[in-house]
């Protein structure tokens, strides 16, 4: 991994599209902005981890319970 | 042709149903290739079957059944990845997560969709930017 030291108003640039820049540095917080065309997704990592935990614990499920959604859908509607 | 599978046994779908997620579904990149169950018909939710690992099935459903002004905004690189030229291909569908123990508290992945072109049969699964939970109430 590359590591750099940047400097609040310092950035970084990846490519010819891509500019990270540090806005605000408080404590153990960096804030920072993100320049980079639309078709670039841009997510906090743990976003990623939510949606992988999210589908492993969905490929759990062994069997769709039928009856019981059945009721639970008359009861509320 | 036939696939097997652990929670429905040995079963016959048509080819030209296959999905492929070139990239797997996150967390499983070893399956690529799906298709779409639709045994219960007495709730709106299809199993969603691996091809490639008998025991991996997800159930989905339609996301404007959970939130009906759900909606997806694809990047160009989105319509790029599923070869799609025209809206009028796309499905979306949610990943539901059933707590065995506790069904009425059943809840939809709403931060990342499954998206389908309905004519090249590519699929994906993609994260929106909005910041919809990844456990949304179903009933709620």
């Amino acid at each position: 991994m590359l590591v750099l030291t940047r400097k609040t108003g310092e950035g970084i640039a990846i490519g010819p599209h891509i500019r990270i820049v540090v806005v605000e540095i408080q404590g153990n917080q960096v804030r920072l902005g993100i320049e980079a065309p639309p078709e670039v997704a841009v997510h906090r990592d743990e976003v990623y981890a939510r949606i992988v935990d999210e589908n492993k614990r969905a490929a759990s499920t062994v069997s769709i319970p039928v009856q019981a959604l059945v009721t639970l859908k008359n009861l509320r509607s | 042709m036939r696939i097997k599978t652990s929670r429905f046994g040995s079963i016959e779908i048509p080819e030209q149903a296959i999905l492929t997620f070139p990239s797997g579904v996150m967390g499983f990149p070893a399956s690529t290739r799906y298709i779409v169950l639709d045994h219960d018909r007495d709730v709106p939710f299809k199993w969603l079957q691996s091809l490639d690992e008998e025991s991996l099935a997800f159930v989905v459903t339609d996301p404007v059944l959970c939130k009906p002004d759900y909606q997806v905004v694809l990047t160009p690189d989105d319509m790029a990845d599923l070869k799609l030229s025209s809206e009028r291909d796309l499905a979306v569908m949610v990943i539901l997560t059933i707590p065995s123990d506790d069904p009425s508290r059943v809840t939809a992945n709403l931060r990342g969709p499954l998206i389908v072109n309905q004519h090249s049969r590519l699929a994906k699964q993609m994260i929106v930017r909005e910041d919809h939970p990844t456990r949304y109430p179903v009933f709620s």
